[in-house]
């Protein structure tokens, strides 16, 4: 195919895409909305990632790094799509600048938005300077300042993480499961107990999802090694006495209310579908699933496929998902970007 | 606010008052009866710990209350208020006044071991179970069991002289425990034993009953025992924030033995 692939998206699927093709000879065009690579793992500061504990910096930045150095990829950063026309294999793309982009095929690595629990008012988020999100522990982790209280800089004496906000809550119409966060937590937990050890960390949870190889590694370690305590309540509301934050909710293992005081509570954001998505099915001409993430037109017989022909989607951009898949899905793009432009197809029959 | 489930509510969390004024209100009799809290206000951090601390909590840790140890408990089978899954939970906690309310079924733990066997991640309910009624009785919220007393004079007078007397085990078990040593089965047994007992090892018998024989060379391994037990004692005790050993404990014939 000699015309390049539009990537769009700069995360962990856009990066693996992109050195996917350039592995094999193909141009592609990397366009990033941001002013630089590396996606959620690196926009929004996160610390050691899941499973590796590699730092997010080192981890992605080498993919970053490969892809930026590459004479294949044409990256184009703080650059959006505006409009987006033709078939398969003769496509057309103008960006933001009002340039021209003439492309095979085209792969969406819009990724996800963090939740915003402003949006849960009873569970303290911007009210009370101490409730934080997963996210913003990554950055005290990854920026090297440790974990603190933001009022006033102490070491938090005793932490609670509360698992699903912004997930599994018809509330606010977030009715899936983001997936990462029980492991993300149980992450955290430990990480917290390394830094601190004398402060106890305490998860609240409906259930415990971190599936797969996550079992031990995360949940039984939290559990075994460091002490993390889980307690079975969804938790009703976070106030504050003035001094410390009260955790209000139902134990429902013993069957009683609890208003427990904490230093710091942590909200385990869930992922959202990416905020432009809309405005990208517009111009793609994609159709979204119910929820509102980039939906796929087959699960099995056509990697990463939309529903329009020559455009495809990999990573969080089609619903919650892990670094590692996503970059597994980048790679399935990219294989699925090339098999889709007409000339690749007229050449192997 | 009237209370039409009262048999929802826990007794002791039902207030009456025979003359009270709030306000201005009166507000006695029962028609004005008051519910107390039951809410949890704060998790006692120590208790875990404290568990952990004594031999068999050393897991406690690692439940998951999946609730297969009360699923395989024999105990459970006759009562259901006897639940490992739930004591556990409140130990891992810090619930420690809502576990002392069971303070007086937490050592009927038969020790069957089934729940060490379904147990997933091996936490060893059997042992929480031991442990948790050794720290009732350390902590003073129970009094000895009597397998407890029983260990404890086995135990002291193996220590004491490397050798064990049933006789005298009987005889400081039913002294500790404030049994007459004149009960009927034991008077029964001692008068056919005296009518069957070659006279050579009734002599030998009686003789141990006075001279307390002690394995030769006993000396060495005794202290080294004494050292360990005062050692892990010490450390229990540390670890349950207690400043002297138990008081029921009396005068130790250890300590005898070693004079």
């Amino acid at each position: 195919m000699n015309k390049p692939v539009l990537i769009l998206g700069g995360g962990p699927a856009g990066l693996s895409a992109a050195h996917a093709l350039a592995s094999i000879g193909q141009k592609s065009v990397l366009v990033e909305k941001e002013d630089r690579l590396g996606g959620a793992p690196i926009l929004s500061g996160y610390a050691r990632l899941v499973p590796s504990r590699e730092w997010a910096k080192d981890a992605i930045g080498g993919m970053v790094e490969r892809v930026a150095g590459n004479g294949l990829v044409d990256v184009r950063t703080s650059m959006t799509v505006k409009e987006f026309s033709g078939e398969p294999g003769n496509f057309t793309a103008r960006l933001a600048d009002d340039s021209t982009l003439d492309i095979g095929t085209a792969v969406l690595c819009t990724g996800f938005t963090h939740f915003d629990p402003i949006s849960k008012p009873e569970w303290g988020f911007g009210t009370f300077p101490d409730v934080v999100t997963t996210t913003q522990v990554e950055q005290m982790f990854s920026s090297g300042q440790g974990v603190r209280c933001p009022s006033d800089g102490r070491k938090p004496k005793r932490v609670a993480i509360l698992l699903c906000v912004g997930s599994r809550d018809r509330q606010i119409g977030r009715e899936w499961c983001s997936k990462v966060c029980c492991t993300v937590s149980c992450n955290i937990a430990m990480e917290i107990r390394e830094e601190l050890p004398d402060c106890h960390v305490y998860i609240y949870y409906m259930d415990i999802r971190t599936f797969g190889l996550y079992e031990d590694l995360y949940y039984w370690k939290s559990q075994e090694e460091f002490k993390v305590k889980y307690i079975k309540a969804r938790i009703a509301e976070v106030t504050s006495d003035g001094e410390k934050l009260i955790v209000k909710g139902e134990d429902t293992l013993v069957k009683r209310p609890i208003t427990i005081p904490f230093d710091l509570v942590v909200h385990a954001i869930g992922m959202d579908p990416n905020v432009d998505n809309m405005l990208l099915s517009s111009i793609f001409g994609v159709e979204l699933q119910k929820h509102g993430h980039i939906a796929r037109a087959s699960t099995y017989s056509a990697m990463g496929a939309t529903s329009r022909p020559g455009v495809f989607v990999a990573g969080a951009a089609t619903g919650p998902e892990t670094i590692d898949d996503s970059i597994a899905q980048g790679q399935g793009a990219a294989m699925a970007a090339l098999a889709g432009a007409p000339a690749i197809k007229a050449a192997a029959e | 606010m009237p209370i039409h489930e009262k048999s929802l509510i826990r007794p002791e969390n039902l207030l009456t008052h025979e003359n009270l004024e709030i306000e201005g209100v009166d507000v006695s009799g029962h028609w004005s009866t008051f519910i107390e809290s039951r809410v949890v206000t704060d998790y006692n951090e120590a208790l875990e710990d404290e568990i952990a601390a004594l031999p068999g909590g050393e897991n406690i840790h690692r439940c998951w209350q999946c609730g297969s140890c009360t699923n395989a408990c024999t105990v459970n089978a006759l009562n259901p208020d006897f639940n490992p899954r739930f004591w556990i939970y409140l130990v891992r906690v810090g619930m420690e006044q809502e576990l002392l309310r069971d303070k007086d079924i937490i050592w009927q733990c038969v020790s069957c071991h089934k729940c060490t066997y379904v147990c997933p991640r091996d936490v060893v309910p059997e042992g929480v179970m031991k442990a948790t009624a050794h720290w009732l009785e350390l902590k003073g919220h129970r009094p000895k069991s009597p397998s407890m007393l029983f260990d404890e004079v086995f135990s002291e007078q193996v220590f004491a002289t490397g050798k064990i007397e049933e006789g005298r085990t009987l005889r400081d078990f039913f002294k500790r425990t404030g049994q007459p040593l004149t009960q009927d089965w034991l008077v029964e047994m001692i008068k056919r034993l005296f009518r069957h007992i070659p006279v050579k090892l009734m002599i030998t018998l009686g003789l141990a009953n006075v001279i307390q024989p002690r394995t030769r060379g006993w000396a060495g391994p005794r202290a080294a025992i004494e050292e360990y037990v005062e050692e892990q004692e010490a450390r229990q005790r540390q670890a349950l924030g207690l400043d002297r050993p138990p008081a029921t404990g009396a005068e130790r014939p250890l300590a005898e033995a070693a004079e």
